[in-house]
């Protein structure tokens, strides 16, 4: 693959989630990075790809109520009967 | 690590299949806190997300059976933890799901992206009240997606769990695994950038 294989298209599409958890093989990585250096909509596509996983993890924890594995406890025992 | 903790829970699943209820205690002990988080990530409100958790450990008590050893019992159970959630949320909101095709980047016939990007919203994540705002309407965009895009999204994404595990539970191969997060991903990133082009509807909420 030369230089120029790589367009802005197959970086989206094909390549980003390689590079991303960093399972490219080298001499794709090195052709992907020197893309980034002359494209900045592709710098500022994974910019924001980047800012979408970080928003993601915002998502997890939360405060957890106090009890609640007294409340799952109890919950599974009054539809179980008394195995728990 | 995670091989640690698979050897765990298959102890604590086989003690629950005979009938150990200190096992299950521990699987309880063990588990609540990420059922409820994710639970209250899909949900967003602290009552719902305290009886998916409860619906979901009855769950995992009353269907342990069905469960096979073979597989990571974590990857598993949180399925089963996300299929609850969902199932409340849709009995509360019923959500269409969407065309991925329709978020995917445009591209010029010479491969160029076809439009430019707003990079200030990425920037504006660095502020905590921005950050979650658009987590929150991450997770309903999330909400959007056929099945199989929005569990792998949440398992990979949001919970961490290794893409190789989540594959496997999924039954999938590794590049079908990936091929959908990317999918997930990309629709997500699609809407979040769609929320920056509107400011006047993101400043309506009082963010950005």
């Amino acid at each position: 693959m030369t230089h120029d294989e790589i367009t802005c298209r197959r970086l989206i599409l094909e390549c980003l989630v390689d590079y991303e958890d960093g399972t490219m093989v080298e001499a794709e990585r090195l052709q992907l990075e020197a893309h980034l250096s002359h494209c900045p909509p592709c710098v500022v596509f994974i910019k924001t790809y980047r800012a979408t996983g970080r928003t993601l993890r915002m998502l997890k924890p939360r405060e957890i109520p106090d009890n609640l594995a007294d409340a799952v406890m109890k919950f599974v025992k009054e539809r179980c009967g008394e195995k728990k | 690590m995670a091989e640690d903790q698979n050897a765990v829970d298959l102890e604590l699943v086989r003690g629950i299949k005979k009938g150990d209820d200190q096992a299950f205690r521990e699987m309880v002990d063990r588990y609540h806190a990420r059922v409820y988080s994710l639970a209250y990530g899909v949900l967003r409100n602290p009552e719902d997300a305290e009886e998916a958790t409860q619906d979901t450990f009855l769950t995992l008590y009353r269907k342990i059976g069905t469960f096979d050893e073979s597989k990571k019992f974590f990857s598993w159970f949180y399925r089963v933890a996300l299929n609850h959630a969902y199932s409340r949320a849709r009995r509360r909101r019923p959500v269409s799901t969407v065309s991925l095709d329709e978020a995917l980047p445009r591209f010029q016939a010479d491969g160029h992206q076809a439009s430019r990007e707003l990079a200030a919203w990425a920037d504006g994540i660095e502020d905590e009240a921005i950050a979650k705002d658009l987590a929150e309407r991450a997770a309903g965009f999330i909400e959007e997606l056929p099945e199989g895009y929005r569990d792998v999204i949440w398992m990979v994404d949001v919970e961490n769990m290794r893409p190789v595990d989540v594959a496997e539970t999924l039954e999938i191969s590794l590049a079908a695994l990936k091929s959908r997060l990317h999918r997930a991903r990309l629709y997500v990133r699609q809407r979040l950038s769609e929320i920056a082009a509107a400011p006047a509807a993101t400043q309506k909420r009082g963010a950005l």
